[in-house]
């Protein structure tokens, strides 16, 4: 663990897909499960400052055309603001439909021996 | 028969240097009687109006002190009805506003009728009745066809008929349709308006099927005038909303006697909503408020008029095109927009040529062979 990480907790607390909220150093961060990936985010949308822990973790639904078949890409990596419905990437914070204006700040995240370390200085 | 009456042309403030290439995106003729659609309709539908006494499609039930809505000196010497006389017409506007093109909008209410071989035939017969008429008339004149919202397969076939003649220009419907243009039902329309590269132009009218607005039916005309408004936000929403413009990327739509003030607003909350409920549509690529820039045009008339002129600039730029608006009189109707007087005076001159001339011809192919 370097001198910027902090441990948040096992592994095996953190249910995939469900965003949990944790305090490090002061800060407020949304972190989300998928697999063997974690992400970590800053716990306020950029919008009305709503907490992202309390929304939902989706996919992109991909469809070309009204009445077409609906596919799924990034699933488990899209976070939507329970309040407006806002979304974000997971992995880079940026805003699904405004990326280049809109992000929110991340946070690497590692795990060593099944310990979840986040850089949040 | 020429007219007796010549009106007095009104100078432009602009001089020749506007005048010589004005355009007028929204024009009104009407057939007087069923005697004037007669040639064009087949034996079947002449001997079923006599038979059943036929006066035309059902009227709205909103009267605004107008006769026929239009201004008072628009009835033709010997009484025709205003906008039935194309010799009259093309004194009073044309050569008095040395107009370079005029598109017309024949308003006859077909999706009234809801015997659909019967209205098809109107349909049919009003487009033929056009060509002939009016076109044939001057050659400043340009067409829209008319097609029945309630067949869209009958209209998608009398788009590539009448499209043939390149002095058509657009295809035209009513604002108030019985379900918003963007439902997939809509679907022929659209395709063969693209893919004969022609506009689909809405038009202020319609509706005899439903309530005039949101809320029922209100009890004066200005109520159901200024109303008019809701129709065209609903459609400017479904057709973004239900993907047309995904499907139809080259299609261009016109929204015609709605006026613009409202769309400011409506980009400002679609675009929001679109940013929570953006996974409801998700084949759209970009901000809704783009798609309405880029496939939207909107004559003028009947412009907008706050108090401040200096709001009507806001607006213009807050909808954010310059090529964005298109200008037109409503002629022969009362709530004519006057080319010397319609724009204030602090508008830029290269804005009022944008929306004189060159938006127009942007838009449309007046020279369609």
């Amino acid at each position: 663990m370097t001198s910027n990480e902090s441990d948040i907790g096992d592994i095996g607390t953190f249910p995939e897909g469900t965003p949990r909220r944790v305090e490090v150093n002061g800060k407020t961060l949304l972190v989300v499960r998928k697999g063997a990936e974690f992400y970590a985010m800053r716990d306020a949308c950029p919008h009305m400052g709503a907490s992202l822990s309390g929304g939902c973790v989706v996919g992109i639904p991909v469809q070309a055309r009204p009445g077409d078949q609906v596919d799924y890409v990034c699933e488990g990596e899209i976070v939507t603001c329970p309040w407006h419905g806002w979304s974000f990437d997971l992995k880079s914070g940026r805003s699904l439909i405004k990326p280049d204006r809109l992000r929110v700040r991340t946070y690497p995240v590692t795990v060593v021996n099944d310990r979840v370390l986040v850089a949040a200085g | 028969m020429k007219p007796t009456i010549k009106p007095k042309p009104t100078k432009l403030r602009q001089s020749e240097k506007t005048a010589a290439t004005l355009i007028d995106c929204d024009v009104h003729n009407y057939p007087i009687s069923n005697a004037a659609l007669a040639p064009f309709l087949p034996r079947r539908w002449n001997a079923f109006i006599k038979q059943i006494g036929f006066t035309g499609p059902a009227d709205t039930p909103y009267k605004g002190g107008y006769p026929f809505n239009a201004r008072r000196d628009a009835t033709a010497p010997g009484g025709k009805r205003p906008g039935d006389d194309p010799a009259f017409a093309r004194t009073q506007l044309l050569d008095a506003w040395n107009i370079r093109y005029a598109i017309l909008n024949s308003l006859y209410g077909v999706p009234h009728i809801q015997n659909l071989d019967f209205a098809n035939a109107l349909m049919r017969a009003i487009n033929d009745w056009n060509a002939a008429v009016w076109l044939d008339a001057d050659p400043r004149w340009r067409g829209s066809i008319l097609v029945n919202e309630n067949d869209p397969a009958a209209s998608a076939a009398e788009i590539r008929r009448v499209a043939r003649d390149g002095r058509f220009v657009q295809v035209l419907l009513f604002a108030r349709s019985f379900t918003p243009y963007g439902n997939r039902q809509f679907t022929p329309i659209f395709e063969t308006a693209s893919e004969v590269g022609l506009p689909v132009g809405i038009h202020f009218g319609g509706g005899l099927r439903m309530p005039v607005t949101a809320c029922g039916w209100p009890s004066y005309y200005i109520e159901h005038h200024t109303a008019m408004t809701q129709a065209f936000e609903t459609q400017v929403i479904s057709l973004v909303c239900e993907g047309v413009f995904v499907r139809f990327p080259n299609l261009r739509v016109v929204l015609m006697e709605g006026g613009f003030a409202w769309l400011p607003a409506l980009m400002w909350r679609l675009d929001k909503n679109y940013m929570g409920l953006h996974h409801e549509v998700p084949w759209l690529k970009k901000l809704p408020s783009e798609y309405i820039r880029e496939h939207f045009r909107v004559t003028t008339q009947p412009i907008e008029e706050p108090p401040d002129p200096r709001h009507l600039l806001s607006i213009i730029e807050m909808i954010g095109n310059d090529d964005f608006l298109m200008f037109a009189t409503d002629y022969p109707h009362w709530d004519f927009d006057s080319p010397d007087r319609v724009f204030p005076s602090i508008m830029p001159e290269a804005l009022k040529q944008r929306i004189f001339t060159i938006n127009a011809t942007l838009c449309y192919d007046f020279e369609r062979k």
